[in-house]
């Protein structure tokens, strides 16, 4: 080598550290990976710099299963190279020049090649050129043109291990492949080639491209560590503010809600209190939390607070209270309210706390009664219009009676005694009819203890007998006459209104069937998981005619007679609820009708 | 002697019709419902009839429809304890329609005012 080729030599290397020396200014200036990528690529074509034709960036994805094409530098077309160049060299910036002007940033914006790049995405398979150059960190220098007259032992030129996705790509035989790695972590690879002025890439050309591509890699991979970091940090602020917003959210909520809540410790300490909780407590926030609840202070009804917090603390469990009052001191409110009382743990190792939640139920509980109040009083209205009706029969008859009997006594000064017993009769009718209404209405409570329902059915059976007779008919008891009469059975409930329930059965089967019918009685016993039961079927031969009749029974001042106040079997079903007992009803042609009453028994 | 027919349950009117008819010189045949009403109706030939709404078997309204069905003149009077009843077409088909009262006054009005038409 001569002295003038040693020193073109040495200038040749110089401006190629220099060129690197360029670029590592250039890209120290940045954090944004878009502009490095950018940079260093724009250093591999300049023309004043390595000068390649095209510059490819493929970056190992975070599997490190593909690589993807990030970005591309450089002309799609021969005629577009030409353009740039001129260009470029026009201008006569130098690279440091050019990557710092206005015209850097607007180039390469919208390349044919870049955005083709950005579609390529090439699997990790171990052998192909790619993967292999990744995994070796040795550049692969690529020439499958064929052209073996000048084959270079050195390049590669099977082609069987070429990716074939980079192939279409390039649309050119010749290229060369540069690691990027820093540190032994893999970030990706450089392909770099001359399509358009086809210069041979050079083991010189290699060893630079080896040397920018260490620093490459590492400010490649610097850069996204640093903003993976930015982005987990934005995260974790973001994070950090929905907490903060949760936070506020919570307590905004619990100041906002229109209930009372009081926490304490398991020291009976008050840790918050509500602006509710405040007015309840009559006391300001201040005074409040931190204090702490003493037996003898505040009362639910006749129960302490503190007593009821300490065992719901102890058996873990909720307690409610409602429709209560609470009384503070002497200081007893007119209000009524709903209490919970629930069991909290702040954390694992503190002590379970208590959250006591109060509403003020005063206008609901005044609602409910009024609302109370109204049905009670439509159903009086509708009562009255039907007791009106009830007893305007009777009314009409003594009314035109005596209408009667005072015409018959002016005409001729005497009085017929049959007119004068139906006045009597309806008069006796009215009064039995007002009895049942009263009965009906009275609220009266049933006085319960221990009675013998045999003895109580005998009777009703023997009364029911002797009205059975005067219309002859026969009133037969089917089975379990004999327990009646030989055991006792015992109930809790009153005599009286049984006596009445069962008369008001027996006189309404009698009064429904024709002469010479039967009246059947059966007395059962039942026993079930719950207790024992006695039943009481009474049938008689009369169908009560429809559905619509059967389902009405029951209802106050129902009648298929043309005789009755309509009651009877009203105030008989409410007998026997009031004993947790129930009645009902068949009908049928075949059978007839039959009433059966079930009642829950002490004993027998 | 012109005759009428009292259809009406309630025992204790049923009879105090049939006596104050009977004072102002009507010949007078009663039924407790509407099938025994109309049993009669085609047995007496009456001259007039009176009904009920509220009775057992067949009630008042049906039998008025029953009897206008077969007599377009046949003067009928229906009567009820209940007011509302004049709501109900179905007693338009009668003569006239009366509100129960203990003073049969008006009735008896009604009564001789239809069959001095006839």
């Amino acid at each position: 080598m001569t002295i003038e080729e040693q020193i073109k030599n040495y200038e040749h290397i110089l401006r190629q550290y220099n060129i690197i020396n360029q670029i590592s200014r250039t890209v120290a200036t940045t954090l944004d990976l878009n502009r490095i990528l950018r940079i260093i690529l724009t250093g591999v074509t300049f023309g004043d710099g390595f000068g390649f034709n095209r510059a490819l960036l493929f970056l190992l994805d975070r599997g490190a299963k593909t690589l993807s094409g990030r970005m591309a530098i450089g002309p799609s077309s021969g005629e577009e190279a030409w353009t740039v160049w001129s260009e470029i060299q026009q201008s006569n910036y130098s690279l440091e020049e050019y990557l710092n002007s206005d015209k850097f940033d607007i180039q390469h914006k919208t390349s044919a090649l870049d955005e083709q790049i950005k579609n390529i995405h090439i699997p990790i398979i171990p052998g192909k050129i790619l993967s292999s150059c990744l995994e070796d960190g040795i550049p692969r220098n690529v020439d499958i043109s064929g052209n073996y007259d000048n084959a270079d032992p050195e390049k590669i030129s099977d082609s069987s291990i070429l990716e074939t996705e980079l192939l279409t790509y390039l649309d050119y035989p010749k290229f060369c492949v540069i690691p990027l790695i820093s540190r032994a972590k893999k970030v990706g690879v450089l392909v770099v080639d001359n399509k358009f002025n086809q210069r041979e890439i050079t083991p010189d050309d290699i060893n630079f491209l080896l040397m920018l591509s260490q620093f490459a890699a590492s400010s490649i991979r610097n850069t996204i560590i640093y903003n993976d970091l930015k982005d987990s940090l934005a995260a974790l602020g973001k994070l950090n503010n929905k907490l903060e917003f949760l936070k506020e959210y919570n307590e905004k909520i619990i100041e906002s809600i229109p209930v009372s809540i009081i926490v304490m410790d398991h020291d009976f300490r008050v840790t918050l209190c509500n602006s509710n909780g405040e007015k309840l407590m009559g006391s300001a926030k201040e005074n409040i939390v931190g204090k702490q609840i003493k037996k003898g202070l505040i009362f639910i009804d006749e129960l302490d607070l503190f007593d009821e917090a300490a065992r719901v603390m102890e058996e873990k469990r909720a307690e409610g209270f409602y429709k209560a009052n609470i009384i503070m001191g002497n200081h007893e409110r007119s209000d009524i309210f709903d209490i919970t009382l629930v069991p909290f743990k702040f954390s694992e190792d503190t002590p379970e706390g208590v959250v006591i939640i109060i509403e003020d139920v005063t206008k609901t509980v005044t609602l409910e009664q009024s609302l109370m109040e109204a049905k009670r009083l439509s159903e009086l209205g509708r009562l009255s219009a039907t007791v009106a009706h009830e007893i305007r029969n009777p009314l009409i008859a003594i009314g035109g009676y005596a209408n009667r009997t005072k015409k018959k006594y002016t005409e001729n000064g005497r009085v017929n005694s049959e007119d004068l017993d139906i006045i009597i009769g309806e008069v006796a009718r009215l009064e039995k009819i007002v009895n049942e209404i009263l009965d009906y209405a009275a609220e009266r409570k049933v006085e319960y203890k221990e009675i013998d329902i045999g003895k109580v059915l005998q009777e009703c059976i023997s009364l029911a007998d002797t009205a059975a007779e005067q219309k002859k008919i026969n009133i037969s008891i089917e089975c379990g006459g004999i327990f009646i009469e030989n055991r006792k059975i015992i109930i809790n409930g009153s005599a009286d209104k049984l006596k009445q329930a069962f008369i008001n059965v027996f006189n309404n089967a009698i009064e429904a069937s024709e002469t010479r019918d039967t009246v059947s009685i059966c007395v059962q016993f039942e026993e079930d998981g719950d207790g024992k039961y006695i039943i009481v079927k009474v049938n008689n031969r009369a169908y009560l005619g429809s559905e619509e009749d059967i389902h009405s029974i029951f209802l106050p001042f129902y009648t298929t007679k043309s005789r009755g106040s309509g009651l009877g079997l009203t105030i008989t079903k409410r007998i026997i609820e009031q004993h947790s007992g129930v009645i009902y009803v068949v009908s049928n042609i075949e059978i007839g009708t039959t009433f059966t009453i079930k009642l829950p028994l002490i004993r027998f | 002697m012109k005759k009428i027919l009292v259809v009406e349950d309630d025992m204790p009117i049923r009879n105090l019709y049939k006596e104050e008819l009977i004072d102002e010189g009507y010949d007078v045949v009663t039924a407790p419902d509407g099938v025994a009403g109309y049993e009669l109706y085609r047995k007496e030939m009456p001259d007039l009839i009176t009904i009920d709404i509220k009775m057992p078997n067949m009630n008042g309204l049906e039998l008025l429809d029953k009897i206008r069905k077969e007599d377009k003149d046949i003067p009928i009077i229906i009567y009820s304890a209940y007011g509302e009843f004049t709501q109900n077409f179905s007693t338009w088909a009668a003569d006239e329609y009366l509100v129960k009262s203990s003073d049969l006054t008006e009735f008896k009005n009604k009564v001789r005012e239809l069959l001095f038409k006839k």
